[in-house]
């Protein structure tokens, strides 16, 4: 009987630390998913236009720049206009969750693109030109404080996404993230992105509009994207469709 | 080869210059990109195009068909040059709900033939969009249907392709068109009914078919389950009814396949024979294609169509028409009478002198994006194989941007086949090409 009781007990402690285990990982896991809407909701409206320049900087110096016109409504939906330079003038992209294609004008049906490929060169690739909300394709697995960041670690939902971990610091006080490192399902650094120059924009909210990348599998290289004009905006759902591809320009 | 030099002299050209802006850091200037966006936000216009120089090299089959056709009055040598240049210009203008399109075309060509020029409207189209789903143009318009990367033989208004340049502008029709999209959630996704006039009058589409008829063409499109879907129809008095259907899926995130579909009522092909006896053939032609694209890792793309035209020549059909060359060549430099070879050329203006006028084809084309981390460099090799009768066209190619807005792109094709295969009876054996290409936008 004695051992009986103190098996009863023994469980109960057990119970105890398995719920107090728990509800701390249960409420790490809210605490750190928060704060990833929180910097998603920060980084860009749910639904809105942008205008964005590409850069690409090769180790020589070379430059190329692409100026894009870009619309995002919801949580899974991005197209994309190349307004200059004049060689990729009226191509689109569009993505509605893991699906992309890209439309090019003299091409008679858009194609199917993938995540990893690149419209651009350099080392933006397409999942970084055309990214959904990080908290749409990434769980938070860790979070950890410090000093004035928070570093939160993400692992893809499906194996569909472009980077199977990411580690993102995350600014405390504004919430937006200073750099995220991309690593692949081997563990593999494959890039690190900077979110740099601050800048109000349409809706009041501090927004980084600058975004820097640099990787170590492309050394000397460099890729920047700049914001500007990132406004709230609501198109209807059929602007989001192949058809449409070649009329964006006309929605502008 | 001097325009490999050439090429390779751009390559080069290129890092040099490369390291003259060399700097060490590039520092974004804010205000010089915002200010530069908001150039191009605001302007309701665009007007650009490119700039386009091509010299090429063509080593004639002197023994064959198309060669005889062609120079049958005077002998000529075994290769020949060929220069041209093109300017087009492509704008737009819009003051919401409406908008215009136009693209030109200008060709200046030179040859042992002289200087020739050529000037034409491409596109020019008036669109309307009273609201986000709906929209109705009207003008020259190229309609881009089908799914086929070489061909398409459910596009019913469009000119046919060039396979062996597919990426080439097409000469737009005079359309009246109206397009309505609806997009849904579920598994079907969007839906978009598109509606065609096309009227065929002297001077509008007169080549199209039939004078003095407006005819009808339609399109249903759905997003089904992550596949396109389209069904085409076209009606009219310029040409026979015919019905198309195809569909393009992703079966993996790097393999896609397409197909395509058309059934052209009442066809009717003339086919002629050593002797000159023509017959005509009618029938319900069936015409399909079937294709994959592949992506590998390492960014390798490969493409890979079989094409079966319904409305083509059976071998016989093809090797009656090559006889009747020989005949009519023989009889002109033997008697001096040149009716038979003249009516032969005139043939070869039609049906005989499509792009690819038999029944059976594979394309198969590999390229191989930024091989050796140069940056906005692809080699590729395309083959279009006529599967009757053996003979192919293989075309390497190398395309290098080295600057913005500049395209360079060496090209070659060699033809090969047996006496009355259709590539061995083409004008030329081989053919080399070297393309600059300077896109501008003002």
């Amino acid at each position: 009987m004695r051992c009986g009781t103190f098996r009863r007990e023994e469980m109960r402690v057990l119970l105890g630390l398995w719920l107090v285990l728990l509800l701390s990982s249960s409420g790490l896991a809210l605490d750190g998913t928060e704060i990833l809407k929180k910097v998603d909701a920060n980084l860009q409206p749910e639904s809105f236009e942008s205008y964005r320049k590409l850069i690409n900087i090769e180790p020589n110096g070379a430059k190329r720049e692409f100026l894009l016109y870009t619309l995002k409504k919801g949580h899974d939906k991005i197209a994309s206009l190349f307004l200059s330079p004049a060689s990729e003038k009226g191509r689109a992209t569009l993505r509605l969750g893991d699906n992309m294609w890209l439309y090019i004008p003299n091409v008679g049906k858009p194609i199917r693109i993938t995540s990893l490929q690149s419209v651009v060169g350099g080392v933006f690739n397409n999942a970084d030109i055309m990214r959904l909300d990080y908290n749409v394709e990434y769980d938070v697995r860790a979070l950890e404080e410090k000093g004035n960041e928070f570093v939160l670690e993400l692992k893809a939902k499906t194996g569909a996404v472009a980077y199977d971990r990411l580690k993102m610091w995350v600014d405390k006080k504004i919430l937006v993230p200073t750099k995220i490192e991309c690593f692949a399902a081997t563990g593999l650094l494959i890039k690190t992105l900077y979110f740099k120059e601050m800048k109000p924009f349409d809706d009041g909210i501090l927004r980084p509009s600058v975004n820097e990348t640099d990787s170590p599998l492309y050394k000397g290289y460099q890729s920047i994207i700049v914001y500007a004009r990132v406004k709230k905006r609501i198109v209807p759902d059929e602007v989001f469709t192949l058809e449409f591809l070649s009329r964006i320009e006309t929605i502008r | 080869m001097a325009w490999l030099t050439i090429f390779l002299i751009v390559l080069h050209l290129q890092l040099f210059v490369a390291r003259l802006w060399a700097q060490d850091k590039y520092q974004v200037d804010l205000s010089d990109i915002e200010k530069e966006i908001q150039r191009a936000a605001d302007k309701p216009y665009s007007l650009g195009g490119f700039l386009e120089f091509q010299p090429q090299i063509f080593g004639i089959d002197r023994d064959s068909a198309f060669s005889r056709l062609q120079f049958f009055r005077q002998r000529q040598d075994s290769t020949f040059e060929q220069y041209n240049f093109r300017l087009r210009l492509d704008g737009s203008y819009k003051k919401d709900p409406f908008s215009v399109f136009f693209k030109t075309d200008t060709h200046v060509r030179n040859d042992f033939q002289g200087w020739d020029e050529d000037a034409k409207l491409f596109e020019a189209y008036l669109s309307f969009k009273p609201v986000s789903g709906l929209a109705l143009d009207a003008g020259k318009k190229v309609m881009k249907w089908g799914k086929g990367y070489a061909w398409n033989p459910a596009s019913f208004i469009d000119r046919p392709k060039n396979p062996e340049d597919p990426l080439h502008d097409l000469l737009a029709s005079t359309v009246a068109t109206a397009d309505y999209i609806r997009s849904f959630n579920g598994p079907l996704k969007t839906t978009t009914l598109t509606t065609a006039l096309i009227p065929v009058y002297r001077y509008v589409n007169a080549k199209f078919g039939e004078l003095y008829h407006l005819n009808f063409a339609s399109k249903l499109y759905f997003l089904l389950y992550d596949t396109d879907l389209d069904f085409m129809v076209f009606t009219g008095s310029s040409r026979t009814t015919r019905y198309g259907f195809d569909f393009s899926k992703n079966l993996t995130t790097n393999l896609e396949i397409h197909g395509e579909f058309a059934v052209v009522n009442n066809f009717k092909l003339m086919s002629i024979d050593q002797r000159g006896l023509t017959s005509v053939r009618e029938s319900e032609a069936l015409s399909y294609l079937l294709g994959l694209r592949y992506l590998t890792e390492m960014e390798t793309t490969y493409i890979l169509e079989y094409y079966r035209n319904g409305t083509g020549f059976t071998k016989n059909q093809l090797e009656g028409f090559v006889d009747f060359v020989d005949a009519g060549d023989l009889s002109f430099r033997t008697t001096g009478d040149d009716g038979a070879i003249r009516r032969a050329k005139q043939l070869a203006k039609g049906a005989y002198g499509r792009p690819n006028p038999g029944q059976h084809y594979l394309y198969f084309r590999v390229s191989q994006k930024e091989p050796f981390d140069i940056l906005y460099f692809t080699p590729a090799l395309t083959s279009i194989l006529n599967a009757t009768d053996g003979s192919l066209v293989l075309i390497p190619e190398l395309s290098y941007s080295p600057v913005t807005n500049l395209e360079v792109r060496l090209r070659g094709a060699i033809l090969s086949g047996g006496k009355g295969t259709e590539y061995g009876e083409k004008q030329n054996d081989y053919r080399v090409e070297l393309r600059l290409r300077y896109y501008f936008q003002l």
